[in-house]
């Protein structure tokens, strides 16, 4: 199942231990997100979008632990563990091989550091080496051949970690490595359609408007070519017309860039537009996952069905989803949407359904096909 | 406008309303004292003094006018330096606050800087070992720190290290020193006043030496008291950035761990903390008051008990304007680091 | 029954409170170091409450002064080591230290309670109102906490303990003339009730005619202890002033605010009703750990002299006994027993208070962020 995947993430389960109680946040997430594709993770507020993305970065904030499951990543021929891997890898992978971005951008952006700041920073943690390369080529240009500064970028270049070389570099003013992130920054700003880059770079992000930050987070996201692009609701709190600007901008950029984007919404509208596969999430679990196309025009699990008829139409009744989403803290045994579900079985109340593989990459979650064992 | 020198500007200003608006508010106290009280400070011979005599000088002096034109008057006075007389130090107010000054400056030199870097570390510290050892120890210790009564520290560390070990006598400086400083003929100059500094412009580095060991004991006891409050602040403000989303993101972008939690996290967690410097270093010198008297430092906060006690009103009233306009510069100093560490701010 | 109908609905409608206060309970039970806190001030209000049993005062003395040994008096001027007789030892001026020990828990109690008392109401009084109101009521007031704030506590204290006179001239028809005209401006401008109208006019005229013909002055006695309290509580007032305005403003916007003012609430039902027991938790954090400040404080301006009278039985009283061995250390160290029993009783007294506060600022925090 993992071979022709990017990313690939089976029987996750993730426990949040709160005074409340145990919030089981994630009962066995199945995904698989292939190179170069646009998966869009659909579902209500609280049914464990999110927290899967973060998962997958090893970013799940305590009281919160990953208890069961396996993420793999497949990067340059290998596949990774990522819940194995040491901490320096996993940093490795973030930002670089797996990149974020986040809801409300100008929450996810640090506000007292300049954009070009924190830009650079992604720019800098990731492609040091190929920046000290440009600098100590812009230096020989110029003619200063032999200069402090051209020392220091060399030294940082062959041997990083040692302690002469971390002296050097702090009473260094590197100029000229400053210079040559700017310039990219600037090209970056300019690649996501920011209207006077060199302006932009330097304003604080509470200066910047929401759709302005947007694209400056995901010209950072996008700094580094990351395989893949984790987009956690980026345009839910943008006004329509914005929202439609940077969905044509992430299309694009996945033209350009050939990354593979996991999307997370709850705006049906939206995976239908931008979306090449679908996954429904519901209360902790991926009830159905199948190509989009296929899923709005023959949805197999009960609750997409029914999801897809809650989008109003005109000249209709507004049909809902009757009950509400269990309580996670002490959530209802075998299939977690049982109690609102029309199907429902004597087996339902039971035994939890597994994610099977019901047509051609058409996967689903429910009894209905055969999902008891 | 994100520019620094507007912001500075600005705030300058409100300076100038708030050093007038505190000494209003200290002349008003004073004028509470009854006006023989008051005439006393005039009169050489206070036993022999009838009150009839008093009241007679009280209105000669123009002690009984209304307060704003005594408050007019008295600030004119400031203005040009006159701050008054102190009947009992025997000298004018602003001579008094030039001598003794130095004294309290060298205590405040180590005492502010310690605690505030003591702060910050520990707290920091504290945020992110959460629950565990360090930040429990930080919290009882602290708060055992702020219960202490200063005068009580004082005299504790006094009676043990001078009293009993003998180590270091009361006052700011031994007394043999003492005598070689102000011996005319001893060829020693007072350049700046402070003995730190002149012990060292004048080739004998071990008065400067017997200045930091007089000095030990009265910064102990202040770093002990104040520095509670500056750990807890700093505590909680660091478990708030430590849960904000841009350290989510700073860590989603891979970022290492000392990266996100010193030049991200704690960036914005001392914002805060920066304001209750300034406000706790303002606040030093009511602190000082007690630890000066204990340790005898001869310093303008044994001054100003004294003076309390005396009911000398020049004094207190220059001592009060003192507090005041440092209060408002280290508010002045503190809005501007404000605003230099948070580009937001330089809007308001 | 109609009675029992309204009693379940009120406690139906107090149902989240409790919860709330049932879930507080348990986290204090749970803190070490609230339960430590709680331990101490029960340990004192014990002392303080048995002070007449175990510090018997002496017939027709004044409990809360100090009485010289007489016995010892003629011996010599010093300080008498603890013996079976004075378990602490006594002063210079042969005062028994634990009976000053013992009935200055009770002075101690008496001076943080009453303060913060005095400067709460004045604080949330005047806070509530700059806050609710806005605009140049806000900025005045502010202006005026700001320059209070701007000095030290302890100097500030320091000033108006020896400005404050010994009797305070009162005119009493004057503060009621005011208290009228101030009253009939805002009933002119507000127009309330109608039935207190009249009443406050035929108040306002009579104040005025005394005022004009016959004032009463009263002179009012402050004994110094008076002075200490007043002066920590109009150096105590800004900051719940602060403090409350701040509160307030934050609820003041809140949609349930709002709702009350378009359901037809009057200003004040909506000050006392809705915001102001929102404001309540960080009031009580506050007034736990001010209670210690003050008790500290006041023990400073009686250690320099400027508190209570000379034989008062206060614990910073008894240590400014000290103060003349400040200069010769060694003697500090030989009577020992003079400033380390009293202020250790000063640490362990604003230690408990502390420990409740610091514990109770955590257990509160989640709750406030919870709502």
């Amino acid at each position: 199942m993992t071979e022709d995947s990017l990313v690939a993430v089976k029987n996750l389960v993730v426990k949040f231990y709160t005074y409340a109680g145990v919030v089981e946040a994630l009962d066995g997430v199945n995904l698989k997100i292939r190179p170069g594709e646009i998966l869009g993770l659909v579902g209500e507020t609280g049914c464990g979008k999110s927290v899967t993305s973060f998962s997958i970065l090893q970013l799940v904030p305590p009281p919160g632990r990953i208890e069961e499951g396996e993420i793999y990543l497949n990067v340059g021929g290998k596949t990774l563990d990522i819940r194995s891997l040491p901490k320096d890898a996993i940093r490795q992978i973030r930002g670089k091989d797996i990149a974020m971005i986040f809801q409300e951008p100008r929450a996810y952006l640090n506000p007292v550091y300049t954009v070009e700041t924190q830009i650079g920073e992604a720019l800098l943690t990731h492609r040091k080496n190929e920046f000290l390369q440009k600098a100590i080529e812009a230096l020989e240009k110029a003619g200063k051949k032999s200069s402090f500064e051209k020392r220091v970028y060399e030294r940082m270049l062959k041997k990083p970690k040692s302690l002469v070389t971390k002296i050097m570099a702090k009473f260094c003013r590197k100029k000229t490595l400053m210079k040559e992130v700017h310039k990219e920054v600037v090209e970056l700003l300019r690649s996501v359609e920011i209207a006077d880059p060199e302006r932009v770079a330097k304003m604080y992000p509470f200066e910047l408007s929401g759709g302005m930050a947007q694209r400056a987070v995901i010209a950072m996201a996008l700094s580094c070519q990351p395989l893949m692009l984790i987009a956690d609701e980026p345009t839910t709190n943008l006004d329509v017309t914005v929202q439609a600007q940077i969905l044509n901008l992430v299309r694009e950029l996945r033209k350009t860039f050939k990354s593979s984007i996991l999307y997370i919404t709850h705006d049906l509208g939206v995976i239908a537009e931008l979306c090449d596969r679908v996954a429904v999430m519901y209360a902790g679990n991926v009830v159905e996952s199948a190509d989009v196309y296929e899923l709005f025009e023959a949805p197999l699990h009960p609750y997409t069905k029914a999801l897809l008829e809650s989008i109003p139409k005109p000249g209709e009744e507004f049909k809902s989803i009757p009950g509400t989403v269990p309580s996670l803290i002490n959530p209802p045994k075998g299939c977690r949407f049982h109690d609102r579900c029309q199907y429902e079985m004597d087996v339902c109340r039971k035994i939890k359904p597994e994610f099977i593989e019901v047509k051609k990459d058409h996967f689903v979650a429910c009894h209905l096909y055969g999902g008891s064992k | 406008m994100t520019s620094l020198p507007a912001y500075i500007a600005r705030r300058l200003i409100l300076l100038i309303f708030v050093i007038l608006g505190v000494s209003l508010l200290i002349f008003a106290i004073t004028t509470l004292i009854p006006i023989e009280i008051r005439a006393m400070l005039y009169v050489r011979n206070v036993q022999h003094t009838s009150p009839q005599q008093l009241i007679e000088i009280a209105k000669k002096r123009g002690l009984d006018r209304p307060i704003h034109e005594q408050f007019f008057a008295w600030l004119s006075e400031v203005l040009q330096g006159n701050l008054g007389f102190s009947k009992f130090s025997q000298q004018p107010v602003a001579d008094a606050i030039l001598e003794r000054w130095p004294y309290t400056f060298e205590i405040v030199l180590f005492a502010a800087p310690l605690i505030i870097f003591i702060g910050i570390f520990l707290g920091v510290q504290a945020a992110i070992h959460k629950d565990g050892l360090i930040d429990h120890a930080c919290r009882v210790l602290s708060i055992i720190g702020w219960s202490l009564p200063s005068f009580w520290l004082g005299l504790l560390l006094l009676s043990v290290f001078s009293g009993y070990l003998h180590w270091v006598s009361p006052g700011p400086l031994d007394t043999n020193l003492l005598q070689f400083r102000n011996n005319p003929d001893s060829g020693f100059v007072r350049h700046t006043k402070i003995d730190l500094f002149d012990g060292l412009l004048n080739g004998r580095p071990d008065i400067t030496l017997n200045v930091i060991q007089h000095a030990i004991l009265p910064v102990i006891v202040i770093v002990t008291i104040n520095v509670a409050l500056l750990i807890r602040v700093m505590r909680s403000s660091m478990l708030e950035a430590l849960n904000k989303p841009y350290t989510v993101a700073a860590r989603a972008k891979g970022l290492d761990d000392k990266t996100v939690i010193y030049k991200h996290a704690r960036r914005n967690a001392l914002i805060p903390v920066v304001t209750l410097s300034g406000m706790l270093v303002a606040g030093l010198l009511g602190g000082l008051v007690i630890t000066e008297t204990v340790f005898g430092f001869g310093g303008l906060g044994q001054w100003a008990a004294n003076a309390a006690l005396q009911l000398d009103v020049p004094a207190v009233l220059g001592y009060a304007l003192l507090s005041a306009f440092l209060f408002v510069i280290a508010n002045l100093i503190v809005d501007i680091l404000y605003a230099y560490i948070d580009p937001r701010i330089r809007l308001v | 029954m109609d009675l029992s109908a309204k009693w379940k609905e009120l406690k139906v409608s107090w149902q989240p409170r409790i919860k709330e206060w049932k879930f507080m309970l348990k986290r204090i039970r749970e803190s070490p170091l609230a339960l430590i806190g709680i331990a101490i001030i029960i340990g004192f209000v014990i002392i303080a409450c048995l002070a007449p049993v175990l510090a018997p005062p002496q017939a027709g003395w004044d409990p809360f002064m100090l009485r010289p040994d007489k016995d010892l008096a003629i011996l010599t001027p010093d300080p008498t080591p603890p013996t079976t007789r004075h378990i602490f030892g006594t002063t210079a001026e042969k005062f028994d230290i634990y009976y000053g020990c013992i009935w200055g828990t009770i002075n101690a109690f008496r001076v943080g309670l009453i303060v913060v008392a005095i400067a709460l109401v004045i604080g949330v009084v005047l806070g509530t109102v700059a806050a609710y109101y806005g605009g140049l009521i806000d900025e005045i007031l502010m202006r005026f906490t700001d320059i209070i704030i701007a000095l030290p506590g302890l100097v500030l204290a320091m000033a108006l303990v020896i400005a404050f006179p010994t009797t305070i001239p009162l005119n009493i028809t004057l503060i009621i003339l005011v208290v009228s005209a101030v009253l009939s401006i805002y009933f002119a401008a507000f127009k309330p009730q109608r039935k207190y109208l009249l009443p406050n006019q035929i108040i306002l005229l009579i104040s005025l005619f005394l005022y004009l013909t016959n004032p009463i002055v009263i002179g009012l006695n402050m004994s110094k202890l008076d002075k200490v309290l007043i002066s920590l509580a109009i150096v105590g007032w800004p900051g719940y002033a602060r403090l409350i305005r701040g509160e307030v403003l934050r609820v003041k916007n809140e949609d349930y605010v709002e709702a009350a003012k378009a359901s037809g609430c009057s200003d004040l039902r909506i000050i006392i009703k809705h915001i102001l027991p929102n404001t309540v938790y960080p009031l009580l954090i506050v007034v736990t750990l001010d209670i210690g400040s003050i008790v500290l404080t006041a023990a400073a301006l009686s250690f320099l002299g400027i508190g209570a009278d000379p034989n008062f039985a206060d614990w910073g009283n008894i240590i400014s006994m000290s103060r003349t061995w400040i200069s010769s250390p060694e003697l500090l160290v030989r009577h020992y027993y003079t400033f380390l029993i009293p202020g250790i009783f000063i640490s362990l007294f604003v230690l408990g208070w502390n420990l409740l506060g610091d514990a109770l600022r955590d257990i509160l925090d989640p709750m406030i962020r919870r709502r």
